[in-house]
């Protein structure tokens, strides 16, 4: 085939099932996981810097948009973590039915959403 | 490489409107992909009102409809109709299959019509796939012996032939590899859901004697391990079966050996 073929559309028309939706989305909070780590190291070690600073981060994190930056690291780590799980059983050769599998993947969806809100929760009535 | 956007030669444009002749009350707008090779033009859609009273149940009774009575310039690859030759396959609605075997019926709304993704394409609905032949022959599909045994009888028990179920229904209609992201995007090197099966089809064959070299050869961090079980393949597949985990049973015997 030459270049002067055009190539048929691909990702432009093809449906999102929720495999395919989680894969991308097991991908994106992978990336922003190792983003996050790093910030944490960051973090603490602007803590070690001096007490002064620790209001300054204790002040960020009550603004709004400290909560999000916070509720979003949850929920990016526990997504992270369920889907982790499911791609596991798959290597042991489990849960490959379309059922199953979508099944697993609704599973994952609300399993992360359940999980944020139970250790945000979990950790304003631990620490504050 | 990742290219999310199409090339410039292949970005598609608005079409024709063949408005319907036929005064029926019953109508359904088509929207279908075209190319001609002789025109040097982009990639149009063309748009069909079709009447439903008088078609068939299939969406290729209704491409047959189309070329029959509308406009008889429209290509695209047709023979058994009936699921088993695997030539009809295109993508439909968002998703690929058998245009013979998959009812308009259960498409809402408008009735959109692409070739399968990603592929040079010839003419309007019909894509090359010649990179995914070449590939199925590097995998040898074919049954592997030693000579001296050759004239003898094959004999296979009923467990390890059942062990084929799923596997040899295979039509390589190509719906699979081409409904897969990473074979969109590596699928010059990635073997894809389809050779893999077949790969896989012949390494789990208990008659084959070749065994050892098949894994060897397919165990490539691009011909195996672009697979990140997306399921797509699976999704997609016109004959139920399942590519997704004939591939994770590959990567399986590699990892217990």
């Amino acid at each position: 085939m030459t270049d002067k073929n055009p190539i048929s559309p691909h990702i432009q028309i093809y449906n999102w099932h929720i495999s395919s939706l989680i894969s991308i989305s097991h991908r994106i909070t992978g990336i922003i996981n190792i983003i996050i780590v790093t910030f944490i190291f960051f973090w603490v070690a602007f803590l070690l810097l001096g007490n002064s600073n620790y209001e300054l981060v204790q002040k960020f994190f009550e603004g709004y948009f400290g909560k999000f930056l916070i509720i979003g690291t949850v929920w990016s780590f526990s997504f992270q973590i369920l889907s982790e799980i499911r791609h596991m059983f798959w290597d042991l050769g489990f849960g490959f039915e379309l059922k199953t599998s979508n099944i697993t993947g609704l599973l994952v969806i609300f399993g992360s959403l359940f999980l944020t809100i139970f250790i945000f929760i979990l950790g304003r009535s631990l620490f504050i | 490489m990742v290219q999310i956007n199409l090339p410039k030669n292949s970005k598609v444009q608005k079409g024709k409107f063949y408005k319907d002749k036929t005064g029926s009350k019953n109508i359904r707008k088509v929207n279908i992909y075209r190319w001609d090779p002789s025109s040097g033009e982009n990639p149009r859609i063309d748009t069909y009102e079709v009447d439903m009273d008088n078609c068939p149940s299939k969406v290729l009774d209704l491409l047959n409809k189309i070329k029959n009575e509308i406009d008889p310039s429209i290509a695209y690859r047709r023979s058994c109709a009936h699921g088993v030759c695997g030539s009809c396959a295109m993508n439909m609605d968002g998703k690929n299959g058998l245009a013979c075997t998959k009812p308009h019926k259960e498409i809402k709304g408008d009735i959109n019509i692409y070739p399968l993704p990603h592929l040079k394409v010839q003419k309007d609905l019909i894509g090359d796939l010649s990179t995914l032949y070449k590939q199925y022959e590097s995998v040898e599909p074919w049954l592997k012996v030693s000579k001296k045994d050759g004239h003898k009888e094959n004999l296979q028990s009923i467990e390890d032939r059942s062990k084929l179920d799923g596997l040899y229904e295979c039509i390589m209609c190509a719906c699979c590899s081409t409904s897969c992201p990473s074979y969109w995007w590596n699928g010059d090197k990635y073997l894809g859901p389809a050779v893999l099966l077949q790969a896989y089809r012949w390494i789990i064959d208990s008659r084959d004697e070749d065994r050892k070299e098949r894994l060897k050869k397919v165990a490539d961090e691009l011909k195996l391990y672009r697979c990140h079980t997306i399921m797509n393949c699976t999704n997609a597949c016109p004959k139920g079966l399942n590519p997704a985990k004939a591939i994770a049973s590959i990567k399986k015997m590699l990892a217990t050996g």
